[in-house]
């Protein structure tokens, strides 16, 4: 008797699929120069630091092998990718401002809604740069600085703090992909919360792809002082092209003591995109970051937030889901450094692999000779829904400290005939059952969510069962 | 000898990170040690086989798995095939980014079926360097060969270190259809100043067959040892496998077990002890590729002084093992600041009717357990040596024959003072 499967629709991406036409003339040439790295400098008036730093991290970028451990790089080819596109707009703080194609992208997504609704603060990067940035009044009144990173670079106020601090965590010589976000890095958002301020809503970037075989390289930069609280949003997206398009951001967040930082992220680029982005706190005495993220898109993935605990008691937790369909090879995962006493660590992630699809677990727990009781605790399950997918789970853990913790588990395997049984048996038809089981695979994820982006998860997902197919 | 270096040992299938320095291990090995073969061979005369029997016996599987006794393909043909369709230089019309960008080891994983070859897919769990280097250091090969209806056999070789030596043995092993073989591999050594010790298994086991193995180290100061095994499972075979690692300055084990046939099941159990700056380098990888196949790793182990352990332990569920089952379970106690402790459960799986599961716990003494002992005046130094010590003893109750007896008593006596009174 053939065996019974359940069967689940790919993630709907039609909202995010729909193109604008571009202005020929706002993209650079493709490839990557140092007379390209220059201008892009150039046109952005920055300081002279910052393009000794951009040509130093091309040429690091120029000597570094890519990785060779994770899934194939081979259809990107980075002679073909344009670094730099320029929207036909300058960053506005009005929706009604921007150009109508750019407005009606950012309304399909939901963007100004979400932002009337329930957010303190809305970024908007379209292709290379940031086309809408805004502030609810409230939040300025309580000192929060959230605007352009570049914005923040021209302020004499800000540009020491982010001098001193930019790409700190993530040095260029990091991996290949951070020296070529160092040499082209363009848009993204700066954001200071002072000292024991706690802003009740979160604020939100979300950076939408538009121009084809284009690179997007937004830098994210977040201090969140002493005692303060933030939860930041972060969304991606981009419409489906037959060439690659790459994405290569940078998120460096900085957590005071006693600070707690809620990071974010629903991706969902579209699969033509090479996602190699590179995300990394740092968290001081008793301060706290969680990461919630949930990947769905891209072709190729390379995603591991990464939390380095430097302060005694600091925490962090790391939520994800990750969902591979047909033609996706998504390597996601995170790293934690348990450098100080006390420290503690929680990573649950579930993955969901279908259609040929390629879902990889993978993780690093390192815990130093300083970590004296430490804490770790990693949870992962994988969820196959076909034969022909593949879902892999590779953590590692390099402990170095004989006080410490560390808890590890991991579980893989297909839906279970008897709990599909056990509810069927309560009267429940077998594709409800199945049905509710995989949505509640994904629930400590979605619970973890504001309920609009909880909402918007599952309608990514949108898993249509239908039933016992033979 | 020219091998100065042994660049990949034990190399998980699925690498990571090369900045944790995980992925494999290095060995250096001198250029000037001798080359020695002596082991001590101890069965019943019938049990020694003809040359080549282990290479038969793949042969046999391969014909009775493919129903030829050809390879469909070479490997570099095989890699190919699976770039074809999943690279950019693809067919016409072929938009490689509507095809699964496989890493490296998933295109090799899936070439490594394409070839649909019993023994193109054979390997060891140290890897095909090591494997070379241990053939070509051990000379011809001990041949164990069970013949159908035989009654259970036994089978001990001993291994030892001697100063300034390289002593190798390799073991091939064909264990028939329906029998049983306990087979017992002790590597010991006084102290020397510098030396290794090697060996190098290469087992068939036959279908409804069963092999024991027991592998007992109990090497002394000064010597570094290679353990290295490949062990093919055809339908309904049965593996158990016991390690005992408790001596020498550098430790190597590998595994990797073919569950090629329906129904088979093997069992991996190590205990090892880390003291001083002792290394431990460790890899299994239980490949499942038959139906119904059943795996279990069970490692735990104590690391002292300042001594390091690397374990790498992949379960690969292989498309086409429905059924299949697979669990990793490692505990690591570490009784000093100075250890180190490195860890890589890793499952891999290309199969959705499976169940694979891994856990791991590392640190110090559950404080419960340590406040028991306490509470019964042993100090918590004095409770984490008794733990070291127990592994020590367990070994000596689990010693399979009068070598490993001997060769744990012999060890025991030069660090615990009383051991031998103990286990008496």
């Amino acid at each position: 008797m053939a065996q019974q499967r359940t069967h689940v629709d790919d993630v709907d991406r039609s909202l995010y699929d729909v193109a604008n036409a571009e202005d020929p003339t706002a993209r650079f040439e493709a490839g990557l120069t140092p007379e390209i790295v220059t201008e892009i400098s150039r046109r952005k008036n920055e300081p002279e630091w910052m393009l000794d730093f951009r040509l130093k991290s091309l040429d690091l970028f120029s000597r570094m092998p890519a990785p060779d451990w994770g899934p194939s790089l081979a259809g990107l080819d980075l002679d073909d990718i344009v670094a730099y596109v320029k929207p036909a707009t300058d960053q506005q703080s009005d929706w009604n401002s921007l150009p109508d194609d750019v407005k009606n992208t950012f309304d399909r997504l939901g963007i100004p809604e979400a932002e009337r609704a329930y957010l303190a603060g809305v970024g908007a990067q379209y292709d290379s740069e940031l086309v809408y940035h805004s502030m609810q009044d409230a939040a300025a009144k309580m000192g929060i600085v959230y605007s352009g990173i570049e914005e923040a670079l021209g302020d004499p106020q800000w540009e020491p703090i982010i001098r001193e601090k930019f790409m700190t965590l993530i040095p260029p010589h990091d991996h290949k992909f951070a020296a070529l976000h160092g040499a082209v890095w363009s848009g993204g958002s700066f954001v200071y919360v002072p000292a024991e301020t706690r802003l009740d809503y979160p604020l939100q970037s979300y950076f939408r792809l538009n121009a084809k075989g284009a690179g997007q390289f937004e830098h994210t930069l977040i201090i969140v002082e002493d005692g303060a609280d933030l939860h930041f949003i972060e969304g991606c997206s981009a419409p489906k092209y037959n060439v690659a398009n790459l994405h290569a951001g940078a998120v460096e967040l900085f957590v005071g003591k006693g600070a707690h930082l809620r990071y974010s992220t629903i991706e969902n680029w579209s699969k033509n995109m090479y996602n190699l982005n590179t995300k990394r706190a740092l968290v001081d005495a008793d301060g706290d970051v969680e990461w919630i993220s949930g990947s769905f898109g891209s072709h190729v993935g390379y995603l591991y937030p990464m939390s380095i605990l430097k302060g005694d008691r600091a925490a962090c937790s790391f939520t994800g889901i990750t969902f591979a369909g047909a033609g996706q090879n998504l390597d996601t995962g995170c790293k934690v450094v348990l450098a100080a006493p006390d420290t503690s660590a929680a990573v649950e992630t579930k993955s969901i692999s279908k259609d040929g699809g390629v879902s990889t677990f993978r993780s690093s727990v390192v815990a130093t000779e300083r970590a004296e009781r430490a804490k770790a605790s990693v949870s992962c399950q994988s969820l196959m829904l076909d034969d022909k997918s593949r879902s892999d789970t590779i953590p590692a853990m390099d402990i170095r400290c004989n006080t410490v913790s560390i808890g590890h588990e991991a579980t893989i395997g297909r839906i279970a005939d008897d709990t599909v049984f056990y509810l069927m048996s309560r009267g429940i038809s077998e594709e409800e059952a199945k049905a509710m089981i995989v949505n509640g695979f994904a629930e400590p994820v979605s619970k973890e969510l504001p309920l609009e982006y909880a909402v918007e998860m599952n309608n990514l997902i949108k898993l249509e069962m239908e039933g016992a197919i033979g | 000898m020219d091998t100065a270096v042994l660049h990949s040992v034990n190399a998980m299938p699925a690498p990571t990170w090369h900045r944790l320095a995980m992925n494999h291990a290095t060995i250096d090995v001198p250029d000037d040690l001798a080359l020695e073969h002596r082991a001590d061979v101890r069965c019943d005369p019938a049990l020694f086989g003809e040359a080549g029997a282990f290479d038969a016996a793949l042969r046999g599987l391969q014909v009775h798995t493919f129903g030829t006794p050809e390879a469909a393909c070479s490997l570099d043909d095989a890699k190919a095939l699976v770039e074809r369709e999943t690279s950019p230089a693809g067919q016409d019309g072929f938009n490689p980014l509507d095809a699964t960008a496989l890493s490296a080891f998933q295109t090799r994983a899936a070439a490594v079926e394409v070839t649909r070859s019993v023994a193109g897919a054979f390997e060891t769990g140290m890897g095909p360097e090591a494997l070379d280097f241990l053939r070509e250091a051990s000379g011809a090969a001990v041949v164990l060969a069970t013949a159908p209806g035989d009654a259970p056999a036994q089978a001990s070789v001993r291994t030892f270190a001697l100063e300034g030596a390289l002593n190798a043995c390799a073991i091939d092993v064909a264990v028939a259809d329906g029998t049983e073989l306990d087979l017992a591999l002790t590597h010991e050594s006084g102290k020397v100043s510098r030396g290794m010790i090697g060996s190098s298994l290469r087992a068939y086991v036959g279908r409804g067959a069963t092999l024991r193995l027991s592998v007992t180290q109990a090497a002394g100061e000064g010597t570094t040892v290679l353990d290295d095994s490949g062990i093919v499972l055809d339908e309904g075979a049965r593996l158990v496998v016991r390690h005992s690692v408790l001596g020498g300055d550098e430790a190597y084990g590998g595994l990797a077990c073919d569950l090629r046939g329906t129904g088979s099941q093997a069992s991996v159990t190590t205990r090892y002890i880390g003291q001083n700056s002792q290394k431990r380098d460790f890899n299994f990888v239980m490949r499942h590729r038959g139906e119904h196949t059943a795996s279990s790793l069970n490692v735990a182990g104590v690391l002292a002084g300042s001594s390091e352990k690397t374990l790498r332990g992949t379960i690969d569920f292989v498309r086409g093992c429905k059924g299949a089952e697979g669990s990793e379970v490692e505990n690591v106690l570490m009784t000093s600041d100075d250890a180190v402790n490195r860890s890589v459960p890793v499952i891999l799986c290309g199969e959705d009717d499976v169940a694979g599961n891994h856990g791991a716990t590392i640190g110090s003494m559950n404080p419960e357990q340590l406040f028991y002992l306490e509470s019964r005046g042993l100090s918590s130094q004095a409770a984490e040596a008794m733990a070291l010590r127990a592994t020590v003893e367990n070994a000596y109750f689990d010693a399979p024959d009068s070598f490993a007896r001997a060769a744990v008593v012999a060890f025991g006596r030069v660090h615990f003072p009383d051991f031998e009174e103990s286990v008496a």
